[in-house]
Formats: C-alpha cells, sequence, structure tokens
C-alpha cells in the first residue's frame, strides 16, 4: 500500500486571513498530483505552506509524517531538504549562471567531488533542454528557458517530492508539453512524487493521475481529471467548461 | 545502505561488484574506485555489476557518464550488467549524447579591448547629454506651465531628501567646525595669531567644506537612493509602462527629483555653514579664550558675500552631479536585482568622484581669477 508522504488536516492558509479553510488532503508515494483552481484560489498559497513557506492559520502539515510546522527549524530542514521547489517567478539568483544556480543545492547539501557535481549539472540541463545555456546568466534567457532552469535545480537533488507552482504558465504549448514530458520522466526515473499548481487543463490531463479543485474556500472536488470534468459541482463544473467552451 | 565495491580481475577485464545504494552518500566511494580502475592501462574493460545495487540516483548516473567518457577516451570500455528496471529508467536520467560544448572564444584583443571601452565611455557621455537635455527641456515646459510634474512630488521629495537629511549634515557640519578650528589653534597659538582662527573656519566652511560635506552626505543617501528607485522601476518595467502610455519618464520622475536637489542641496549648505562656524566658535571660546563676539566680528569683516556665493554655486552644481548621475544610471540599469545594485553603488563612486574633481576645477580656477 502507498504511503502518505504529505497530508493537510483540517488546515487554513492564509497571510492575514484563511483563503482556504479545512484543506484536508493526501499525497501518495510516486503519484502526480495538480492543484486546480481560479486565479486568487489560494492554490499558491496552499503550494507554499506544504513546502514550510508560509505557516498555516489552522490545523496540521504532515510531510514524510512528521508534523512540519511543530518542529524546531533544525529539525525541520532535513525534511525540507527531500522536496524540491519549482517557483512561479523561478527565483534563479541573478548573479549567479545557470549552471551554478542549478550546482548550488550540491555545493552547500553534499560533499560530492566537483566533476560530479558538473556532470549531475550538465545531464540535469540537458534533460530539461537547456544543456547549451548552461554559462547564461538568468537576465539574458528566456522566461520558459528559466522555468526550466528552475526545474533543473528543483530536481537536482533527487528530490522525493517536486513541487511545482505553474511550470508552464505564459509557454508555447510545444515547450510546454516538453515540460510536461519531463515532470512524467522525474517521477520515473527519480521515483518522485509531484504536486503542480497549474490553470493548463492540456498539460495536467497529460500529466497527473489526481487533481484536487479549489473553489469558494476550500477543496471543492478531488478525483482524477475525468471524475473533475463531471462533477455536478457548481465551481468545478464551471472551471472546466467555461474552458472547455 | 552503504555501497560496498569488490574488484575481480580476469585478463584485461576487471568486474566491479557493487552493493547496496548508489547514492549521493555513496557516490564518491564508487566514484574513487572507478577511476583508479580507469587509469590502469592493464585494463581495457571494466564490467560494473548491478546485481546487489539498491537505488540508483542521479549521483550515480553521473559517475557512470564520467567513467564512461573517460574508459572510451583512452580507448577502453564500460559494461553494465545485471540492470533492473528501476536502474535503467534512472539511466534515462543521462542525455543520449555529449552536449556540444560551446567554442570556445579566445576573447577580444587588447585593442578590441580598448575600442571597446571607448565606445562605452563614449555611450555613456552621449546618454548623459541626451538626459540634461531632455530634462532641461521638460523643466522648462513645467516652469512655463505647459507640462505638469505629479501633484505634490516635488514637495513630498524635498522634505524626503532634506528634511531627514538635516541631523546628519548639521552634526558633520559641526564637529568639522570644531576640528579645523582644533587644527589652527594648535599652529596659529605659537605665532600669537589665535584670532585667525575665526577667520581660517569662516573661510573654510563656506568656500570649501560645507557645500563638500553636504554633497557627501547627499550622494549616500539620496543618490544611492533615487539610483535604486529608479533601477527597480527600470527592471520592474515601470519605466517602460510610462513611455507606452506616452508620458515623458524624464518629467515624471527625474524633473521632480531634480528639482527638490536644486532646492534641498543650498538649504543644507547655507545650515552647514553656519553650523560649522558654531562649533569653530566653541573650540575657539574654550580652548583660546577668544570671546564669541570676537570670533563673530572676525567671520562678518571677513567673510563676504562672494564666499557665500562661491559655495552656495558649487552645491547647485554638486546637486546635478548627484542627480543626473544617479538618475542616469538608475534608468540604465537592465535585467535583475543585481543591477539595481551595481548601479547604486556606480552612482556613489562617481558622484563622489565627479564631485572632487569639479571642487579641484573650481578652486583652481577662482584662485587664478583671484590672483589676477
Amino acid at each position: 500500500m502507498s504511503e502518505s508522504l504529505l497530508q493537510c488536516i483540517d488546515v487554513s492558509v492564509g497571510y492575514d486571513k484563511p483563503v482556504l479553510e479545512r484543506v484536508n488532503l493526501e499525497i501518495e508515494s510516486g503519484e502526480i498530483v495538480a492543484l486546480l483552481g481560479g486565479s486568487g484560489c489560494g492554490k499558491s498559497t496552499l503550494l507554499r505552506t506544504c513546502c514550510g513557506l508560509v505557516p498555516p492559520l489552522d490545523g496540521d502539515v504532515r510531510l514524510f509524517g512528521q508534523s512540519l510546522y511543530e518542529l524546531p527549524p533544525d529539525s525541520r530542514n532535513p525534511l525540507l531538504r527531500r522536496i524540491g521547489v519549482a517557483f512561479q517567478q523561478d527565483a534563479l539568483f541573478s548573479s549567479m549562471t545557470i549552471e551554478d544556480n542549478v550546482a548550488l543545492p550540491l555545493r552547500e547539501l553534499t560533499k560530492l567531488p566537483a566533476p560530479i557535481i558538473r556532470e549531475m549539472v550538465r545531464m540535469r540541463l540537458e534533460l530539461v533542454g537547456i544543456g547549451d545555456l548552461a554559462r547564461r546568466m538568468p537576465a539574458n534567457v528566456s522566461g520558459g528557458q528559466r522555468k526550466r532552469a528552475a526545474l533543473a535545480r528543483a530536481s537536482i537533488l533527487d528530490p522525493e517530492i517536486i513541487f511545482a507552482d505553474e511550470p508552464t504558465a505564459g509557454l508555447d504549448p510545444v515547450v510546454a508539453t516538453e515540460i510536461d514530458a519531463t515532470l512524467v520522466k522525474f517521477r520515473e526515473a527519480l521515483g518522485s512524487t509531484i504536486v503542480v499548481v497549474s490553470h493548463e487543463l492540456e498539460s495536467i490531463r497529460a500529466t497527473a493521475d489526481r487533481a484536487i479543485m479549489l473553489a469558494d474556500g476550500s477543496v471543492a472536488a478531488i478525483g482524477t481529471i475525468d471524475e473533475l470534468q463531471h462533477s455536478q459541482d457548481r465551481a468545478v463544473y464551471e472551471f472546466f467548461h467555461a474552458r472547455a467552451g | 545502505m552503504p555501497t560496498a565495491t569488490s574488484v575481480e580481475r580476469s585478463g584485461r577485464t576487471a568486474v566491479v561488484r557493487l552493493r547496496g545504494d548508489v547514492v549521493v552518500p555513496t557516490a564518491r566511494h564508487v566514484y574513487g574506485t572507478l577511476r583508479a580502475l580507469c587509469r590502469r592501462r592493464d585494463v581495457k574493460k571494466v564490467v560494473l555489476d548491478f546485481g546487489e545495487v539498491g537505488k540508483l540516483d542521479s549521483s550515480g548516473v553521473a559517475v557512470i557518464e564520467l567513467m564512461k567518457r573517460a574508459m572510451r577516451q583512452r580507448g577502453a570500455e564500460l559494461e553494465l550488467d545485471h540492470l533492473e528496471q528501476h536502474h535503467e529508467a534512472a539511466l534515462e536520467l543521462a542525455p543520449p549524447q555529449q552536449a556540444k560544448q560551446p567554442p570556445a572564444s579566445d576573447g577580444p584583443t587588447w585593442l578590441e579591448g580598448i575600442g571597446a571601452r571607448v565606445l562605452e565611455v563614449a555611450d555613456t557621455l552621449r546618454g548623459l547629454a541626451r538626459l540634461v537635455g531632455d530634462t532641461v527641456k521638460q523643466g522648462w515646459l513645467v516652469t512655463t506651465r505647459r507640462r505638469r510634474v505629479p501633484q505634490g512630488s516635488i514637495g513630498d521629495h524635498i522634505l524626503e531628501m532634506g528634511a531627514d537629511a538635516v541631523f546628519i549634515v548639521g552634526l558633520l557640519s559641526f564637529l568639522l567646525g570644531m576640528t579645523i578650528a582644533f587644527q589652527g589653534a594648535v599652529q596659529l597659538q605659537k605665532f600669537g595669531a589665535s584670532v585667525f582662527v575665526a577667520d581660517m573656519v569662516g573661510w573654510s566652511m563656506v568656500r570649501e567644506f560645507a557645500p563638500l560635506i553636504t554633497a557627501i552626505v547627499l550622494t549616500g543617501r539620496t543618490g544611492a537612493a533615487i539610483a535604486a528607485e529608479l533601477g527597480t522601476m527600470r527592471v520592474g518595467s515601470e519605466i517602460d509602462a510610462l513611455t507606452t502610455m506616452g508620458v515623458s519618464p524624464i518629467r515624471f520622475l527625474v524633473v521632480p527629483r531634480l528639482a527638490a536637489l536644486t532646492f534641498v542641496q543650498p538649504a543644507l549648505t547655507l545650515m552647514a555653514m553656519f553650523i560649522g562656524i558654531a562649533g569653530g566658535l566653541l573650540v575657539a571660546a574654550l580652548m583660546l579664550d577668544l570671546s564669541p563676539a570676537t570670533f563673530w566680528t572676525h567671520i562678518v569683516y571677513r567673510v563676504k558675500i562672494g564666499d557665500f556665493a562661491q559655495g552656495l554655486g558649487k552645491s547647485l552644481v554638486f546637486a546635478w552631479i548627484i542627480g543626473v548621475t544617479a538618475c542616469h544610471l538608475g534608468m540604465r540599469a537592465i535585467g535583475d536585482a543585481s543591477s539595481v545594485g551595481r548601479a547604486t553603488t556606480r552612482t556613489v563612486v562617481v558622484s563622489i568622484f565627479m564631485i572632487v574633481v569639479v571642487d579641484a576645477i573650481f578652486a583652481t580656477i577662482i584662485t587664478i581669477a583671484r590672483t589676477h
């Protein structure tokens, strides 16, 4: 039986007041889960809460079986090293080249010799399709290329969970499809669990095993894309059919 | 589970049996073993036996890729044996072939380097000239009420640049006035000419130090702030947004800041002149037994309106040096947050350098004019 890597138990998230309340969800090992919902529904905030950045206003976030926010920082860091996060605004360090950005977790957190680090970075950049941009600065590549670099950095330590906040937003369909394929490849090759925030239905159909629909301040539905598409819930129906139509 | 390796030799073939996980903590050990084998000239083939390997992660795949390349380079071969499905899945992380390396560049020659630098300086000067021209033009349009700056912006900038700097400029001028008086008193006392401390403090504060110390403080506070603010706006495309709206960024952003500096710098300089003199007066009274009335009479007698005009005139020039440099470098920030940092640093360095150079030019011209 699969084990729950991430659990949200009656979690409320937000900054001053809750945008999402009583969120209950479980994410199991090896699955790709999409967080869906309209703009401002709290998808990204929930993602940030799950990866230790925004404490929940209420409830418990359990990562790898431990209550993330009840742990002291020293005990939290080893847990956080088992996840990788690709942010919506890529969050690459502007003063470092792409390869230095991707190598940073390896240099900071492992004692691997430099040739292995270089090779790992080269392989990962090739995998996400930007092997020839290794020496460029983030400011000198396109938005899509920066997103790929961010994904390479998030995955370089072979994390057990990869969180990706809108990894295909604003990209052309060809590049978006390649990134979707890369996420699936991460699951197959690294055995990673992937939690992705996305608006792109085609992208979610191609990658996600399950989707969690957020609407009206809580979880509106959980299921496969097909199940959600046939949901009678008003918000879910509008989300899918407004896009389909 | 840690990796153990055992090596068996059969002629020119070495079989390496791996046991355990080949992951980040163990990859270093596997790499060391394989590299040692790779260096042996009597080994033409290495077989890596994965029969007892558990997990294989990216670091393990990287080690295998490195070794494959190294073996190929010396005409040897690396074979992977007893791979399980999850090992093969992990090996898919490696690209099918070596990425094309960008062609090595010889870099520019020294002559090209000088040429590029000259062009860069010319471009900077052209940009500066354009900024000054546009600012004068937009300033004229605002003065003649044909265009407007954002309501209240000049007043806000005056408060921000001026009121907040009063304490620090005042304190530094007072201490500077005291220091000049101390230094002068020690020497002048030897000649019985203590009373001339007043002349010394008055002239040096009014002609030189008040404009200079005010300009240096404003460069650090205001110049850096302007460059950072405009740089951030440039990086965030706010300046582009103004341009596409048909609103002149010079009128909207530069004119109010320069107008405020044009007012604030001489005002603070005037304040610094009197506070510096007060600092000198205190030292003269306490150290030289010079009465405040005598000190003040000397100041009034020796320091003329022309000296004040010289100091205030310089402060106006300094204000424009700070404002134009900060606006120019801030608006040229390109790309990312680090360029804003660079613009801010360069503003402080370039402004102070220019201020000192212009001050030296002023001193030379005025001295020559006085002696003729």
